[in-house]
């Protein structure tokens, strides 16, 4: 699997949506299940996916599909 | 009164608000702490008597924050003012810091009384003005309330009394930002006629601009009646200042992130 | 019911206590079509956003008003609703003291009172909103049945069994975002059975809510030391587990009781009353927040300040272990 896929997967499978939403759009509340909830839920899974633990700023920063991929790069997580 | 001088005051403050609130790296009440600078610094800068180097003196004013959770106005008009030095300022919210998310009572802080559970100060209030009138130290006692905080039945227990009492140097203020922490004050629970509430237990009552220092002022420093105790319905705007924070309920109580700290100190340092 | 899980326990342990029950009450409310939940203006803050938005008609925000939500409560639980009534542990138990009394212990009406964030899991917001004498308060009402989870697992587990409950309760949640896990498969819970989660033939360590980790941390440093210990879970604190008791008086020389509350009038002090009747009790080590205001700082800083971190604890017992064994 390459990193996007494997990046991709992690919000299909916490937001039950396709992946043909998965762009610049696709932003914190723009479907019911990324609420707060939802959005720690989505954080464990990238830790999880991809082995990294994130900083509260970035977690708290990480409002959108393409600028989730900006904040993993400070992870050396290249997207 | 010096507007400017006090409108100058109140961008100190809302600075001072955005800068401890990054450096504690904590979630902090921004909004409902932006909502009463000005309310604050009119009352610090133009119209309580105390003195900085006498805490205790028995004549000072007092100044209740029943909104417990206000402190970044409050703590930084303390600090603007001299009651608290930059460094116990920068202490806020660290570990064993004597100021954390309520005010906790720290006379030569300048802090009053212990706050943080709602409904409380009013009736405290109360005590302190009918102390001062028994003891004829002409001081005023002013308490600040919430909007939201109004839902408690407390409230209106001391609302009576002080009426009951004709504590005419007592005043209350009402940061009126319409928003409490689930949402917006009217969905939660709809105060209906708020001012005419107030009224009819007895009170004078007044509305202003809660940010229009001229107004703030005029109406701390007038009455119309002799015996009755005043409130200030101040209409405010919660998380005022900060574009992207005013009547946005996100920031009732959040963490500033570097990046919204750059943006929020970019609109300050424009005016 | 909902089946423990590693997975699902990870899952709630990251968003922490009080989302949990937010999960745990939207689940239970497709099992229990009866079920209301009322907040005083603390709903997104108590983890109910996702019950409020999918089952409105369940859920009553009764604003910045205790004393009024438990009466509106109990009127609801009267007309035969499972009502969840929730707030902060000191608003809820004791701005509303009275209301509780009567409505819950007195008429024995079906609420269950909730308090989200007890102990010091408030950290800045301070002593005004600590659950340091809540269970004390609490369990000084006849007819309450009070329970502490000790994980998100144990919490959504408590949230089903108080809805199959007939009766009132109070639920003190404690722990943070990051709740270290107890649970990590399913197990067997009832209300008024304490479970044994560690046998060991020198000392019990009788704990609840967030204490019953900690409680299994200090087992590990006291097996290194050469003490047994064995952790009893009395996640229910009234009715106590007298049995479970009976077993520590027997075959314990000495019995710790661990809480995130004052050492007044909670776990400690209900275990003092139970053990206090046999003369052949062994000593009891009383742990918990000291009789006065505490602190303010973050949830760690303040375990560790008041001596509620298992090397601490553990230094403790082995002091007074030290002293029994001079003793004899």
């Amino acid at each position: 699997m390459t990193n996007k896929e494997k990046y991709s997967a992690v919000f299909i499978d916490n937001f039950s949506v396709e992946e043909s939403i998965l762009n610049e759009k696709f932003v914190y509340q723009s479907v019911p299940d990324w609420d707060s909830v939802g959005h720690m839920g989505l954080i464990a899974g990238l830790e999880e996916a991809f082995d990294i633990m994130m900083e509260m700023d970035d977690i708290i920063d990480f409002s959108s599909y393409t600028e989730g991929i900006k904040i993993l790069s400070k992870y050396d997580v290249v997207i | 009164m010096d507007t400017v001088k006090i409108d100058k005051m109140a961008l100190r403050m809302r600075k001072n608000i955005l800068d401890v609130s990054l450096s504690c790296k904590r979630s902090v009440h921004m909004g409902g702490g932006l909502s009463l600078v000005e309310i604050l610094a009119t009352l610090y800068g133009a119209v309580l008597k105390y003195d900085l180097h006498n805490p205790y003196w028995d004549e000072r004013d007092r100044f209740i924050l029943s909104k417990g959770h206000g402190v970044l106005g409050y703590f930084s008009a303390l600090h603007q003012v001299g009651f608290i030095d930059k460094d116990t300022f920068f202490s806020f919210q660290t570990n064993g810091s004597d100021l954390i998310a309520h005010p906790v009572m720290n006379l030569p802080l300048g802090i009053e009384s212990s706050n943080g559970s709602l409904g409380h100060g009013l009736s405290l209030g109360i005590g302190i003005a009918m102390a001062s009138r028994k003891k004829k130290t002409g001081n005023k006692t002013y308490v600040l309330l919430g909007d939201g905080e109004c839902n408690e039945g407390s409230v209106w227990e001391a609302i009576m009394a002080a009426a009951h009492y004709k504590l005419s140097d007592l005043v209350a203020i009402v940061d009126f930002n319409r928003f409490q922490s689930d949402g917006e004050s009217k969905t939660v629970i709809d105060s209906g006629k708020f001012l005419e509430k107030w009224q009819s237990f007895g009170w004078e009552a007044e509305e202003v601009d809660g940010h229009d220092v001229k107004q703030l002022y005029e109406a701390l420093t007038t009455k119309k009646t002799q015996d009755l105790p005043k409130v200030i319905i101040a209409h405010t705007v919660k998380g005022k200042g900060v574009s992207f924070m005013e009547s946005n309920n996100d920031w009732h109580h959040n963490r500033l992130t570097q990046a919204s700290y750059n943006n929020a100190m970019d609109e300050l340092e424009a005016l | 019911m909902i089946e423990i899980s590693e997975k699902l326990s990870r899952q709630w342990s990251r968003i922490g206590s009080r989302a949990t029950f937010g999960q745990a009450i939207l689940m239970a409310a497709e099992s229990f079509p009866d079920l209301m939940v009322l907040s005083g203006d603390l709903g997104k803050s108590s983890g109910l956003d996702r019950f409020k938005n999918s089952y409105p008609d369940k859920f009553v925000n009764i604003g910045i008003a205790e004393q009024n939500m438990i009466g509106v409560a109990a009127g609801l639980a009267k007309e035969g609703y499972v009502v969840f009534a929730t707030s902060f542990a000191p608003f809820i138990t004791m701005r509303a003291a009275e209301q509780i009394r009567m409505n819950l212990g007195y008429m024995k009406l079906n609420v269950k009172a909730v308090s989200i964030g007890s102990g010091v899991s408030m950290t800045f917001l301070g002593n005004s909103h600590f659950g340091i004498e809540d269970a004390a308060v609490m369990r000084s009402i006849p007819n309450i049945t009070v329970v502490s989870p000790a994980d998100c697992a144990e919490i959504v587990k408590t949230v089903f069994a108080a809805a199959a409950h007939d009766g009132p309760m109070y639920i003190r949640l404690t722990g943070e975002v990051g709740n270290p896990i107890v649970y990590r498969e399913d197990y067997d819970f009832q209300i008024g059975k304490a479970i044994t989660l560690l046998k060991g033939d020198d000392l019990t360590i009788v704990a609840n809510g967030t204490m019953v980790h900690e409680a299994l941390e200090t087992a590990k440093i006291l097996k290194e030391r050469g003490i047994d210990a064995t952790v009893l879970n009395m996640h229910t604190l009234k009715p106590l587990d007298t049995d479970a008791l009976d077993k520590a008086i027997a075959n314990s020389n000495m019995i710790v009781s661990l809480e995130e509350h004052s050492i007044i009038g909670g776990l400690g002090s209900a275990i003092a009353e139970y053990t206090s009747k046999f003369s052949n009790s062994p000593p009891l080590l009383s742990l918990g927040l000291p009789d006065s205001f505490l602190d303010s700082g973050e949830y760690r800083y303040l375990l560790d300040k008041y001596g509620l971190v298992a090397e601490k604890i553990a230094e403790k017992i082995i002091e007074l272990n030290n002293q029994i064994k001079e003793m004899k």
